[in-house]
């Protein structure tokens, strides 16, 4: 029994396979799924998507959506989705730090607003490339 | 040079002043790549014909070369706009899991609990007093009537909404919009907003944050979608959708609130039939869900739950509109090429005949001019004159001779004149002289 896993982007289908396990991240927490789980519906946060394959675990960055958990098929729809292997280490580094000196910068509710998503997905995006190595 | 000794070597007398049968009065320049000899000058010469007509068919060689090289540009251009229409439907293909998913997946909560007394930010209708509109509009030019149409559209919509006494913000998409609309202080501009060439969903994301952010913060009422409907490979239409507040069901509405939604939507395909380039449509139906999904139990709140789908709709929605309005440009810049391409053809042909046509005057004139001098030369006794022999003037004299390969004829007329035909592309060659004076 295994699960089949689809993560869907506005973009493309990042990910249409089966996997053994994974690890979500939602507003609530993180909540881990294997095969016959029960069916929910939750929302997901900006945060790591962990996937295990056999006894590898593969690390996705999801920058926020819907998760939908039903009969063994698990669907994740993210507005986008950066496998590990695939961020620059370097890159996402630079990315997160011009995100911190722009919420610093940040004046009136709407920049606050738009400055903390941006840096929430850069943290995201680091953390992604730090699991993996 | 050695005319021009001649030249400086004879004073013409005006006394004598009948012409013979070769009325040589063209007075050439003899060699118009030199410097005039004195006794020229003291006789302007009109502009003669030959070096106009040299100068005339080297213009239109020039200009066939330019409007050659320009064909070659537009059928290039209007080649690779044909191979990134593909590409762009293909990425709407792509961009369909996700968004019938998430169709299906609103459509599922909303059955499953009954949510109309809980607030949800993003479907807030409140009274309007401002409105924001996104205008997306290209990025290059050369691409026909696509940028004006949307933007006369833009202007339109936001004339009405001034009659109606609305207040009006711009988020303009686009480096075609935000020049135009850079020249206009008029409008109030929120910001510009420019992306690479291809719409990603990143670039989706910065406009979603930015709507988002205004209609969160209750700086606008409600937020519409101007952008180019993508009807076929020759024609498009700005349409102008209405993105927030969203309805409950997640429909997105046109401005009369008529649902537009993605479930009877079309979308093309470029194939060749019978070698020509043709769009064919497939009817994307919504497919019912046939095996009945499980009851889901929500993690979080409903009102959570639908606060994160939304946005990915809205994410979804204007991703599409950048989709919709790439494609159309690049049928719009196809088709202009194309035309383009065809007036430029039809150009290099009419301006190939007058070039062959004044090509082949010139030719029939030097004929003319040197069969009138060989006439001239058998009328003057048959043989050249030997060397010694002196010039009597009052009698016209031809002198042939060659300028390198080229014959050339040295015509002294009873007054005195000297004309020179050579042909043409020979001068200042020293040759050999087969008469002498």
């Amino acid at each position: 029994m295994t699960l089949n896993l689809c993560v869907l982007t506005p973009n493309r289908i990042v990910w249409d396979s089966e996997v053994k396990e994974i690890i979500l991240s939602t507003n609530s927490g993180q909540i881990g799924v294997l095969p016959n789980h029960a069916p929910i519906a939750t929302a997901v946060d900006i945060g790591i998507l962990r996937i295990r394959l056999k006894d590898q675990w593969l690390t996705m960055a999801l920058m926020g959506g819907f998760a939908r958990i039903g009969n063994n098929e698990i669907t994740v729809l993210v507005n986008d989705a950066e496998r590990g292997s695939d961020i620059d280490p370097q890159e996402a580094q630079e990315t997160l730090e011009i995100a911190e000196a722009n919420l610093r910068k940040a004046e009136g509710k709407r920049q606050i607003i738009e400055a903390n998503l941006a840096l929430r997905r850069a943290r995201t995006r680091v953390e992604a490339v730090n699991a993996i190595s | 040079m050695f005319c021009v000794n001649l030249l400086t070597g004879i004073v013409p007398k005006p006394s004598v002043n009948h012409f013979d049968s070769i009325s040589f009065k063209s007075q050439l320049n003899p060699f118009p790549l030199f410097d005039p000899s004195p006794s020229s000058r003291s006789h302007p010469s009109p502009s003669s014909p030959l070096p106009s007509i040299q100068s005339k068919l080297r213009k239109l060689r020039e200009r066939i070369e330019t409007v050659k090289n320009t064909q070659k540009v537009t059928e290039a251009m209007k080649l690779v706009a044909a191979a990134k229409v593909r590409r762009a439907q293909e990425a709407v293909i792509n961009g369909r899991p996700f968004a019938e998913t998430l169709v299906e997946v609103l459509f599922d909560i909303n059955e499953q609990c009954q949510l109309d007394d809980v607030e949800i930010p993003l479907t807030a209708v409140r009274p309007v007093k401002r409105v924001a509109l996104v205008v997306i509009t290209g990025d290059r030019g050369l691409c026909g009537g696509f940028n004006n149409a949307i933007l006369k559209k833009a202007d339109s919509r936001i004339a009405e909404l001034k009659k109606l006494g609305l207040d009006c913000t711009l988020i303009s998409v686009g480096k075609k919009g935000n020049a135009y609309y850079h020249r206009r202080p008029n409008v109030n501009v929120d910001s510009f907003i420019e992306g690479e060439s291809f719409p990603t969903s990143k670039e989706a994301q910065v406009i979603a944050d930015d709507v988002f952010s205004l209609f969160l913060c209750e700086e606008v009422d409600k937020v519409e979608l101007l952008y180019t409907k993508f009807v076929s490979l020759i024609k498009s239409n700005p349409v102008i959708h209405t993105l927030l507040p969203l309805s409950s069901k997640g429909e997105a509405c046109d401005v009369n609130g008529k649902s537009v939604d993605a479930s009877e939507d079309e979308f093309f395909r470029l194939t060749t039939k019978e070698g020509k380039l043709s769009v064919e449509r497939d009817r994307m139906t919504m497919r019912k869900n046939a095996n009945f999904l499980p009851n889901y139990q929500f993690e979080q709140d409903p009102a959570h739950i639908l606060d994160a789908l939304l946005p990915l709709y809205l994410n979804s929605q204007i991703l599409r509109a950048l989709q919709e309005s790439y494609a159309s440009e690049l049928a719009a810049r196809m088709n202009a090429m194309s035309n383009a391409t065809d007036n430029a053809l039809e150009l290099k042909k009419s301006l190939s005949i007058a070039y062959n046509r004044e090509r082949q005057a010139k030719i029939t004139g030097e004929i003319l001019e040197i069969v009138a001098g060989a006439e001239a030369l058998s009328q003057s006794g048959g043989s050249s004159p030997t060397r010694n022999q002196r010039f009597i003037w009052g009698r016209p004299k031809a002198i042939r001779g060659y300028c390198g390969i080229r014959p050339f004829v040295l015509i002294i007329a009873s007054s005195g004149w000297m004309g020179v035909q050579i042909p043409l592309e020979t001068s200042g060659f020293v040759g050999r002289l087969e008469g002498a004076v």
